[in-house]
């Protein structure tokens, strides 16, 4: 934790786009991710994927 | 009238951006009614309660499908709003491609692309929280859960896994955060300085630096930690992990801590590590035991008011001490209010958007007005059976799960409860309004001026029935959040409606308003 609290912040934004734009706007060093539900949402193929991991 | 839809397929967008979608959809030549929203079972029952509802929709779309629906003039209008909107969805595809600007849609992309990423910020519906949380814990990220409706099991085992990494979880439903002085999410605009927060409340985390930021103090770190990180199955590892790191903090000077009760073996944890901190901890556990905090030597506070007062003064140190300033309008503003009442007239109704001053308003009008119906989960009040209709005096919090089902939190969206306002203005009973007003990053732009239109329509029903009804707002943010905290204020003071810079101040004048 000490060190995040030394490091300049860098975002990974997942989600809500707009939480990235104000970071944006305010100079924070973030990237968006277009996140979409995984294996369409389908549980089962989610749970499957997972098993081959 | 015509009602036409379009099943985008295999299309997702969050719900930020449908909402802003469908507002301009509204907005289109001839459109009466429109909707761009994701096609689950539920969002389907809502178009069809809407009267915004076709086959297609029904036999068509799925949860992975966008639904465009308009009601519109005539035909070609409803074609023409329901092309407008496939492009606006359109454009935002075609303008990476030409800006040749890349978005991942993965994590795992991101990370590629940015190397150096040291948080991630997470606000994806709930059920697949985890799966991506482990992939950012995985990854050596800190992580911020925005989401709620993650369930318990998967806090404990991602907080669990945090700890033993030295790494962060602030959330499920962790609204607020400042890091090394970066606003994240719903959060305001602060000086910097040496006072640090952990806060399991997430409008208390606003209000309390808010109000230390406008004394003209400031903040080092401020740490969300989750609603539930309290309970004992989650043994409060977020507040221990961030006290101990402001503990460990050269930038912190003072720490305040800030949650509902939390359950008595965290508590005992908390107050522990607290008292042998070796720096001054102020405390507020919202409508908890004083007394257990002055015993392990911190510095107790009734209020979020008076946890950042405290804190200012412990950080001034040899400075003279701020006293307390009480904002009230004057005993003759509060009489000439109490007498304008017409019979009957006897009720609060107390519409908020943050939880925690919801809260804290209920722990400060207990015992002073009853019978309090409530939605709110607490020891204090009545529990409302209906949640769309008051009953004597009510506290109603907007951010709850009945509201937000489908549904934008009340800090983005002020629709429901500017609807609320207006139905309370119709019950011959009710005798008070009281609202919040959140400023700050990702709130709406103009929360002063989007309740006010809600207000002057409640005066106008009320006084058309020769009721006057006192409206009251606390505004919760700083002179620097961009929606200009003076002019917000004076925009309805300038209406008669009495103004307060904190929660606490309005809630101990409702109270003489309605004793």
């Amino acid at each position: 934790m000490e060190t995040l609290f030394k490091s300049e912040l860098k975002v990974i934004n997942i989600g809500l786009e707009s939480f990235a734009e104000t970071l944006k706007e305010r100079g924070t060093e973030v990237i968006h991710v277009r996140w979409q539900p995984p294996a369409m949402g389908d549980e089962e193929l989610l749970n499957l994927l997972d098993k081959l991991k | 009238m015509v009602l036409k839809s379009y099943i985008a397929r295999n299309t997702f967008r969050d719900s930020v951006y449908l909402m802003r979608l469908s507002n301009t959809v509204r907005g289109f030549d001839g459109v009466i009614e429109a909707e761009v929203i994701i096609g689950t079972d539920h969002n389907k029952k809502f178009l069809r309660s809407g009267g915004l509802w076709t086959e297609e929709i029904e036999k068509e779309a799925g949860s992975n499908d966008l639904i465009v629906a308009v009601k519109a003039e005539d035909d070609q209008k409803a074609e023409e709003a329901i092309k407008g909107a496939l492009d606006e969805l359109n454009r935002a595809v075609e303008r990476e491609a030409l800006v040749g600007e890349f978005v991942p849609r993965t994590f795992e992309t991101a990370l590629d692309n940015l190397p150096g990423a040291n948080l991630a910020l997470l606000s994806i519906p709930g059920t697949f929280v985890q799966r991506e949380a482990n992939k950012i814990l995985d990854a050596g990220l800190h992580v911020m859960i925005f989401s709620d409706n993650v369930p318990l099991e998967a806090e404990v085992a991602l907080k669990q896994k945090a700890q033993k990494n030295g790494l962060l979880v602030m959330g499920p439903d962790c609204g607020t955060a400042i890091i090394n002085g970066v606003p994240l999410a719903f959060a305001n605009e602060v000086e910097r300085g040496d006072i640090g927060v952990v806060a399991a409340a997430g409008t208390g985390l606003q209000e309390v630096t808010s109000l230390i930021s406008n004394l003209g103090a400031g903040i080092s770190q401020s740490i969300g930690t989750g609603g539930r990180d309290i309970k004992a199955a989650v043994g409060g590892i977020t507040m221990l992990q961030g006290l101990q790191a402001l503990i460990n903090d050269r930038e912190t000077e003072v720490i305040v801590l800030v949650a509902k009760p939390p359950d008595p073996e965290v508590a005992h944890k908390v107050l522990e590590a607290a008292s042998t901190s070796g720096k001054p901890v102020v405390i507020n556990f919202i409508g908890g035991d004083l007394e257990q905090i002055k015993k392990a030597g911190c510095e107790p506070a009734g209020t979020l008011k008076e946890a950042a007062y405290k804190a200012v003064n412990l950080s001034r140190k040899q400075n003279a001490a701020l006293e307390i300033e009480d904002f009230h309008p004057g005993k003759e503003a509060v009489d000439r209010e109490k007498k304008s009442y017409k019979e009957g007239q006897r009720y609060l109704r107390a519409l908020y958007s943050g939880g925690t001053l919801a809260y804290e308003s209920l722990v400060m009008l207990q015992n002073r007005i009853e019978p309090i119906y409530t939605n709110l989960s607490s020891d204090y009040a009545k529990n409302i059976e209906d949640v769309y209709k008051s009953r004597e005096h009510t506290i109603m919090d907007f951010g709850e799960d009945e509201f937000t089902q489908g549904r934008l939190h009340p800090m983005i969206d002020p629709a429901l409860r500017n609807n609320r306002i207006i139905a309370e203005a119709k019950d011959p009973e009710t005798a008070v309004i009281i609202i919040d007003l959140v400023l700050g990053y990702n709130a709406h732009p103009d929360p002063a001026g989007s309740a006010l239109d809600a207000i002057k329509e409640a005066r106008n029903t009320a006084g058309r029935e020769g009721r006057h009804i006192t409206f009251a707002a606390a505004v919760c943010g700083t002179d620097r959040d961009n929606q200009n905290r003076k002019e917000q204020m004076q925009k309805l003071e300038k209406e008669g409606i009495l103004v307060f810079p904190s929660n606490a101040d309005m809630a101990a004048v409702v109270a003489e308003l309605l004793e």
